[in-house]
């Protein structure tokens, strides 16, 4: 994939919420292109647009208007079911909270994104295996997430996230609840996903330490990028 | 293999205390229809276990009132009928127990020997209830409860006939078929109808007759009415099943309201495990919001619901089923069959009850998940994951 082919492209995205009859304007035409094989930050005061930005490119959510193409696809046009063909195939998701099953072990939250894709039982194993191992914990692989750290959480649900191969990973405050140490190393498994993997990553984030790994870092204020 | 249903049961058990509760609360609701059921279908069982040979005559305006004895006579002489024979409802009480009930008869001995063959008595003892009037003879299963055994002498308490009435315990019967009660007491007509002033005699509450070919049971029955639709008092003949189900005409009310609290307690149920499923979603909304983010569609987040309101249903319905035999068959029937061996003779869960209530817990269920159902499947993304704070 070359580096230089904007694999998000957003023009004039504008998106308003209502808080009962009252608009509230939260990106507002908002233009950006991210190189594919980029890894950026997006910083910005709470309220400043950022989470909603990555849940428009992630195809969680829709533009009020403008265009946004994503991995070569329109998503903002897309129906609900769409977006989540859309999402299933292109984009991996790690969240602040990690947000693993708390009733599956840890491949069998790794496994969960491919029960959408029709493989057998042995295959989604063999996928499971292969993405532990990356994040380095294939011998943790039969342990419920309530018997693992943190920050082994944060590393299966990173695991969960590249799975199934995505174009893209968007990444919601990964550091937010970890403490400086485990922070560092997820950093650098994500890092080793950009160079190694050659993964888009679209971080969002609060801190700066995080946010020198990133190739890129935009601040995002008032629904503008700054 | 990882399927809806593994997780939803997996879910099931992450908070077992309320599972259990939930899956308790609802098998008490499937046993309690299992038994509400169980006394309708005993009841009409009753009735079912009727001899099919045997039609049975009685006042045509209500069983209570009397007819006059020689219509046996006449009932004897019309074509198709074999034997008949007659009756009064006692209505005797034990001194001793008076709350205790059990049907007292007084019969035509010789006669009602031969029309209800399927009553079992030892020849010796039956030679003994002939030639004694104030003989009595009592099914097994009543005289354990009274304690009675051949050549006691016991006293029964008129109600209809007052007075006190001692008895000879000329025998104990058994039954070949369901149709006899084996917790009843009989004992001779004569005896009674001797006792009474000149007004009161020679008056008969039924007459059972014993037919030569069933299929022409209607016809027989509607000639004997025929017979005596020119005199004063008419009557109404039917087949003992008709009779014994007019029986439970008397109770009919009592059948319905039992008909209608066994629906209530499933809606019970229903509400039971839709407050379960509905509490599962709300918790689990962040976890829904996840599963759609990496790409599940809303309605397998729909089916992740409804599969968890399925395994409860289906596990609730085996513990209810699975209690429902002890507590029903084994205690609650068997003490009815005991107690109330004329209501009850067969008190057994029918096996359609058991498929009705699986069935109905499965449909419950899954008809209780239906609004947590839409409720996941409305559920938006972004909404659900901005719970993760």
């Amino acid at each position: 994939m070359s580096t230089e082919s904007p694999i998000v492209s957003l023009k004039e995205i504008r998106k308003t919420f209502f808080r009962g009859k009252e608009p509230i304007t939260v990106l507002d035409g908002l233009s950006l292109e991210i190189p594919a094989g980029s890894f950026e930050a997006l910083m910005g005061p709470s309220g400043s647009g950022k989470s909603t930005l990555l849940n428009l490119i992630a195809g969680l959510d829709r533009p009020t208007s403008g265009s946004a193409m994503v991995a070569g696809a329109n998503i903002g046009k897309m129906s609900d079911g769409d977006l989540a063909k859309f999402r299933s195939g292109n984009i991996g998701f790690i969240f602040q909270a990690y947000n693993l099953l708390p009733v599956l072990t840890a491949q069998e939250n790794v496994e969960l994104p491919l029960l959408l894709h029709g493989l057998s039982s042995a295959e989604r194993k063999k996928r499971a295996q292969t993405a532990l191992r990356v994040v380095g914990l294939e011998d943790r692989s039969h342990h419920d997430p309530r018997q693992l750290s943190g920050g082994q959480e944060q590393r299966v649900a990173i695991a969960r996230a590249i799975v199934n191969d995505p174009t893209i990973i968007v990444a919601d405050e990964p550091t937010g609840d970890l403490d400086r140490k485990s922070a560092d190393e997820i950093l650098n498994l994500m890092d080793r996903l950009n160079k190694e993997f050659k993964k888009t990553i679209l971080m969002v984030t609060h801190d700066p330490a995080a946010a020198e790994r990133a190739t890129v870092t935009r601040k995002l204020d008032k629904g503008q990028l700054r | 293999m990882m399927n809806f249903i593994r997780i939803s049961a997996r879910n099931l058990l992450r908070n077992k205390l309320r599972t259990t509760l939930t899956v308790l609360g609802a098998s008490v609701a499937i046993i309690a229809f299992v038994m509400l059921r169980t006394v309708l279908s005993a009841w009409s069982t009753a009735a079912d276990f009727a001899a099919k040979d045997r039609i049975a005559t009685r006042h045509k305006v209500s069983f209570v009132i009397t007819m006059p004895k020689n219509y046996v006579d006449q009932i004897r002489a019309v074509p198709g009928v074999k034997s008949a024979t007659y009756a009064i409802w006692f209505g005797g009480k034990n001194p001793k127990k008076p709350e205790q009930f059990f049907a007292t008869m007084a019969f035509d001995a010789p006669s009602m020997l031969e029309v209800f063959d399927e009553l079992v008595l030892a020849p010796d003892q039956q030679q003994a209830f002939l030639a004694d009037k104030q003989g009595a003879i009592i099914g097994d299963v009543l005289a354990r409860q009274l304690g009675l055994k051949v050549g006691d002498r016991f006293t029964l308490q008129g109600s209809i006939y007052p007075g006190d009435w001692p008895l000879n315990i000329t025998g104990i019967y058994t039954a070949t078929k369901k149709s006899i009660d084996r917790s009843s007491m009989f004992f001779h007509y004569s005896y009674v109808n001797d006792s009474l002033p000149p007004d009161r005699q020679d008056q008969i509450g039924w007459i059972a007759s014993r037919i030569d070919d069933p299929g022409r049971g209607p016809a027989i029955s509607a000639a004997i009415d025929q017979m005596f639709d020119v005199k004063d008092i008419q009557t109404t003949t039917m087949s003992e099943r008709a009779m014994n189900l007019s029986f439970m005409g008397m109770i009919s009310s009592l059948l319905k309201a039992l008909d209608v609290i066994s629906i209530i307690i499933l809606f019970i149920m229903m509400m039971i495990l839709g407050n379960t499923i509905a509490m599962g979603v709300r918790e689990r909304t962040r976890e829904y919001g996840v599963l759609r983010a990496i790409g599940f569609p809303p309605a397998s987040i729909a089916w992740f619901v409804v599969g968890e309101a399925a395994v409860t249903g289906i596990v609730s319905g085996i513990v209810g089923l699975a209690l429902s035999f002890p507590i029903v068959e084994l205690g609650l029937g068997r003490l009815l069959e005991e107690n109330m061996g004329a209501w009850f003779p067969y008190f057994r869960i029918d096996p359609k009850t058991y498929v009705m209530g699986m069935g109905l817990a499965l449909v419950l269920a899954l008809a209780a998940s239906i609004v947590p159902a839409r409720n996941a499947f409305r559920l938006q993304v972004t909404d659900a994951l901005r719970r993760l704070a």
